[in-house]
C-alpha cells in the first residue's frame, strides 16, 4: 500500500536528517514516522483503557494462538487435519478421560481435538468471509459514491435487493442450492454480507467527499485515484473497520448455523458441526460434545463484538482531541 | 475597468461574460424545472501584482464565482481567459499540459482552514503535497522547501509534524497560504480567508497576504463580505447581487462615493460604536430574492430605499407585497401571468378583489411602484395589472467605474 511506501521513505530520511544540525532551537528532533507511530500508540493506549475491549482482546490473541499453534497442541489427523479423528473404540467418553481431555462424540470424535482445529475453521471462515467482503463492498460503495448518478442508482438499488432479505435467510438458501460443503459457506456468506459494507462506504465517501480538503486537493491538480487514496478513503473508512470486527464474530455465529443444521461436510472439525452432533445425547446426560465447542462460539463472538464496540469508541473523532 | 490600465499592462486573468447556472430539479424523473442563477454575467480582469476584491452579501454567488475562477468548476457559458505569454487563452478547452500549467500559477486559499487541511495527513503532507503532484522536489529537499515555506508564513521546523488540529485558526489559515504559495502562482484565490477567524488574527493574516503580495508580485482574487477587509486590501472592487455586478470600480472611488445604491447600503450596514450614528444609518431590509426568478430590471429594486419607477416593478413585487398584506395574501386563489409585467391576480370573493384595486391605488404601495403601473383593471373577482415594462438595467461607465444603478449620482 501506499502508505507503507512512505513510512519506509519517512523512516530512510529519519537517519539522513539526524546527520545535519539544524538552526532552530526549538525544534525537538521529531519525524513524521515518529509522530505516526506516536499517533497509533495513542489509539492503542485508548483503546486499552477500556477494560472490556482489553477482556475481548485476550480472548482474541487465546483464540488465535490456539489456531495457530494447533499442530503443536494436538497432533494433526492424517491426511487432512480439518477432519475430526474417528476413534472408534472410545465413544461416549466423559471429559477427564486420558487421551480425551473433553470427552468423544457418539462417533468416537475427540470434542478436544474438535475445539482446537475448529478455531482455525473459524478464523479461515470469518477472514475470507471479512476479507472478500470488505474488498468487494468497499470498491462497490466507492464507486456509487463517487460517480453518483446512474451508476449510484445501479448498484444501490441491487443492494437493496440484497438487504431485504434477511441475512440468515438467504445465507442459507444460497449454501442450500451450492450443495453443503463448507466452502460454499464461505461463498454464500460473502455473498449476502457484502452489502452492509457496500452501503456504509456509500455513505462514507457521499460525506467526505463533500470536504473542503478534497476541492483543496483539486486546486492544486492531484490526480483523481491520488485524491481517492489520500483524501477520500482514509477518511472514510473508519466505520468499515469498525463493521469488519464486529463481523468477525457474526459470521462464525452465522457459519456455525449454517454448519449446524448440515449444510457443511459431515466430519468436518467445525465447531457448529461438533454442537450439532453432541446435541442428540444433551438428553441422556452427554453435555460435553455440544458444551464446548458452544462456548467457542460465544466466547469468539463475544471477543469481536467487545472489541469492535472498543475500536468504534477509540476511533470516534470526538475522542481523538481534534 | 481598470483606469490605470495602461500602466499596468495586459490582466493575468480575464474574466468575461460568466454565467453559472444549477439546475432545480424536480420529481420521480428529475425533471429541470428551472435554474438557480447563481452567475449572471459577470465581467473583470486581475492584474498582475493587484488585488481585486469580489463583494457581496452570502447567497449573492460570490464564492461560485471563485470557483469558476480556480476552474474548480466549469462556468454556464462565457469564459475564464488565462494569460500565456501575452495572449489569453480561456481555461475551459485547454490542452492537458497548459491547463496543468494554469494549475500551477492559479492556487485557492478557503474559508473554513479546519475543513480545508486534511485532518489525517502531517503539516508536512499538506504543504509538501502541491511540490509532489509536480515532482519539483523529493526527498531531504522537499522537506527543506517545506520549511522554507513556513518560514515565509511565521511558522517554523518545530510545525513540520504535526497535525491540522493542534494548531489556532490563524496558525492553520497560515498553513493553507503556505501550501497555495508552495508552487509559487502568480494568482491566488482568497475566498473569505478571514471570516472565521478573530478581528486581532485577522489582521495578522491580513499583513501577512499583504507583504506576501508585495514580495512576490502576486495578483489576489480577494472574495469577502467583510467591506473593512476589503478597503484595506483591494486595488479595486467589484460588488455583486443576486449574480450581477452592481458597480465596479476602484477602490478608493468607490469608497469614498458609491454610485449604486447597493453598495451605499453594504457601507451602512456595518455596525457602528456611536449610537447616534448607528441609528441614523439605512442598513439592508428584507431578504434576499430567490436566485431562481431574479427580479427584473435592476436587481436590486426590490430592496432599494431610492428605487424609481424605471427600475423594473413587476408582478412578482405586487405578490410579495401582498404576502406582507395580512387578510389579503389567504384570499388571492390564482396568478396568471402573461408576461413579467402584467398578470391576472384571481380572488375567492369580490370584496378582496375591491379591496387590492383600492390599496392598490392609494398610500399603501410604494409610491415608486404606483407610479410604474400602467394599469389596475377589476373585473368580478379577477384585478387585472400591467406594469410598464422595463429592459434589463445594464453596466454603465461613468467616471472610469462602472455601476448598474440608472439614478445620476448627485454630486
Amino acid at each position: 500500500m501506499w502508505f507503507m511506501q512512505t513510512w519506509i521513505e519517512e523512516l530512510l530520511l529519519e537517519n539522513k536528517m539526524n546527520e545535519r544540525a539544524f538552526d532552530n532551537s526549538h525544534y525537538n528532533g521529531d519525524t513524521a514516522f515518529r509522530v505516526r507511530i506516536r499517533r497509533f500508540g495513542a489509539l492503542v493506549g485508548r483503546l486499552c483503557a477500556n477494560p472490556t475491549t482489553v477482556i475481548g482482546l485476550i480472548i482474541i490473541g487465546l483464540m488465535m494462538a490456539m489456531a495457530i499453534f494447533a499442530p503443536w497442541i494436538t497432533e494433526a489427523n492424517v491426511p487432512d487435519p480439518y477432519q475430526m479423528p474417528r476413534d472408534w473404540g472410545a465413544v461416549r467418553k466423559p471429559p477427564g478421560t486420558p487421551g480425551f481431555l473433553l470427552g468423544t462424540t457418539n462417533e468416537g470424535g475427540d470434542v478436544f481435538y474438535g475445539v482446537v482445529w475448529g478455531s482455525r475453521t473459524s478464523l479461515q471462515l470469518s477472514l475470507y468471509v471479512v476479507g472478500s467482503t470488505m474488498i468487494i463492498g468497499t470498491i462497490i460503495g466507492s464507486l456509487a459514491g463517487l460517480l453518483g448518478g446512474w451508476v449510484d442508482e445501479f448498484l444501490m438499488r441491487l443492494v437493496d435487493v440484497f438487504l431485504s432479505i434477511p441475512e440468515l435467510i438467504f445465507a442459507l438458501a444460497i449454501a442450500a442450492v451450492l450443495g453443503p460443503s463448507f466452502t460454499n459457506i464461505i461463498i454464500a456468506l460473502s455473498m449476502v454480507i457484502w452489502v452492509k459494507y457496500a452501503r456504509i462506504m456509500r455513505a462514507q465517501v457521499l460525506q467526505v467527499k463533500q470536504n473542503e480538503y478534497v476541492e483543496a486537493a483539486k486546486v492544486i491538480g492531484d490526480t483523481k485515484l491520488n485524491i481517492y487514496l489520500k483524501d477520500i478513503l482514509p477518511n472514510a473508512v473508519t466505520p468499515v473497520t469498525v463493521q469488519a470486527t464486529l463481523d468477525m464474530g457474526n459470521v462464525v455465529l452465522i457459519g456455525a448455523t449454517l454448519s449446524f443444521i448440515g449444510l457443511s461436510e459431515a466430519g468436518i472439525a467445525e465447531w457448529g458441526v461438533l454442537v450439532s452432533e453432541g446435541q442428540a445425547g444433551i438428553a441422556s446426560g452427554r453435555w460435553w460434545a455440544s458444551t464446548f465447542p458452544g462456548m467457542m462460539i460465544f466466547l469468539w463472538a463475544l471477543a469481536f463484538n467487545l472489541v469492535g464496540d472498543g475500536l468504534r469508541d477509540a476511533l470516534d473523532p470526538r475522542t481523538e482531541g481534534r | 475597468m481598470n483606469s490605470k490600465k495602461d500602466n499596468v499592462g495586459q490582466p493575468i486573468l480575464s474574466i468575461s461574460e460568466v454565467t453559472k447556472h444549477y439546475p432545480i430539479r424536480e420529481g420521480a424523473l428529475q425533471r429541470v424545472v428551472g435554474h438557480v442563477r447563481a452567475v449572471d454575467g459577470v465581467s473583470f480582469d486581475i492584474f498582475p501584482g493587484k488585488t481585486v476584491g469580489l463583494v457581496g452579501e452570502s447567497g449573492c454567488g460570490k464564492s461560485t464565482l471563485g470557483k469558476v475562477v480556480s476552474g474548480l468548476t466549469d462556468p454556464t457559458s462565457g469564459s475564464v481567459s488565462y494569460n500565456f505569454n501575452n495572449q489569453l487563452v480561456s481555461i475551459s478547452n485547454l490542452e492537458k499540459n497548459k491547463f496543468k500549467n494554469f494549475r500551477r500559477n492559479c492556487q485557492m486559499v478557503f474559508q473554513d482552514s479546519f475543513a480545508s487541511l486534511n485532518p489525517r495527513h502531517l503539516v508536512c503532507d499538506i504543504v509538501g503535497r502541491p511540490l509532489k503532484v509536480y515532482k519539483e522536489v523529493s526527498g531531504y529537499d522537499l522537506v527543506e522547501k517545506v520549511v522554507s515555506l513556513l518560514n515565509q508564513v511565521g511558522l517554523g521546523r518545530e510545525h513540520l509534524y504535526r497535525y491540522p488540529h493542534q494548531f489556532s485558526g490563524g496558525q492553520r489559515q497560515r498553513i493553507s497560504i503556505a501550501r497555495a504559495l508552495a508552487l509559487n502562482p502568480e494568482i491566488i484565490i482568497l475566498d473569505e480567508p478571514t471570516s472565521a477567524l478573530d478581528v486581532s488574527v485577522q489582521a495578522q493574516i491580513l499583513n501577512l497576504l499583504n507583504e506576501i503580495q508585495k514580495a512576490r508580485n502576486l495578483a489576489y482574487l480577494f472574495v469577502t463580505h467583510d467591506l473593512s477587509v476589503v478597503r484595506h486590501m483591494a486595488d479595486s472592487l467589484v460588488v455583486m447581487y443576486l449574480g450581477k455586478i452592481a458597480e465596479a470600480g476602484e477602490t478608493q472611488a468607490i469608497f469614498a462615493k458609491p454610485y449604486h445604491p447597493y453598495t451605499k447600503a453594504l457601507m451602512d450596514a456595518k455596525p457602528s460604536f456611536d449610537e447616534g450614528q448607528n441609528s441614523k444609518a439605512k442598513g439592508l431590509e428584507g431578504v434576499v430574492p430567490d436566485p431562481a426568478r431574479p427580479p427584473q430590471g435592476c436587481r436590486f429594486h426590490t430592496r432599494c430605499s431610492l428605487a424609481t419607477d424605471k427600475c423594473g416593478w413587476e408582478v412578482d413585487d405586487v405578490v410579495r407585497w401582498l404576502e406582507d398584506t395580512p387578510g389579503m395574501f389567504e384570499s388571492l386563489t390564482a396568478v396568471e401571468r402573461k408576461s413579467e409585467f402584467s398578470a391576472v391576480l384571481s380572488f375567492s370573493d369580490e370584496s378582496s378583489a375591491a379591496n387590492l384595486t383600492q390599496e392598490m391605488r392609494s398610500e399603501k404601495l410604494p409610491t415608486s411602484m404606483r407610479k410604474a403601473l400602467n394599469q389596475v383593471k377589476i373585473n368580478e373577482k379577477n384585478v387585472q395589472i400591467e406594469f410598464e415594462p422595463v429592459e434589463e438595467i445594464l453596466l454603465r461607465e461613468k467616471d472610469g467605474r462602472h455601476t448598474a444603478c440608472i439614478i445620476e449620482p448627485k454630486n
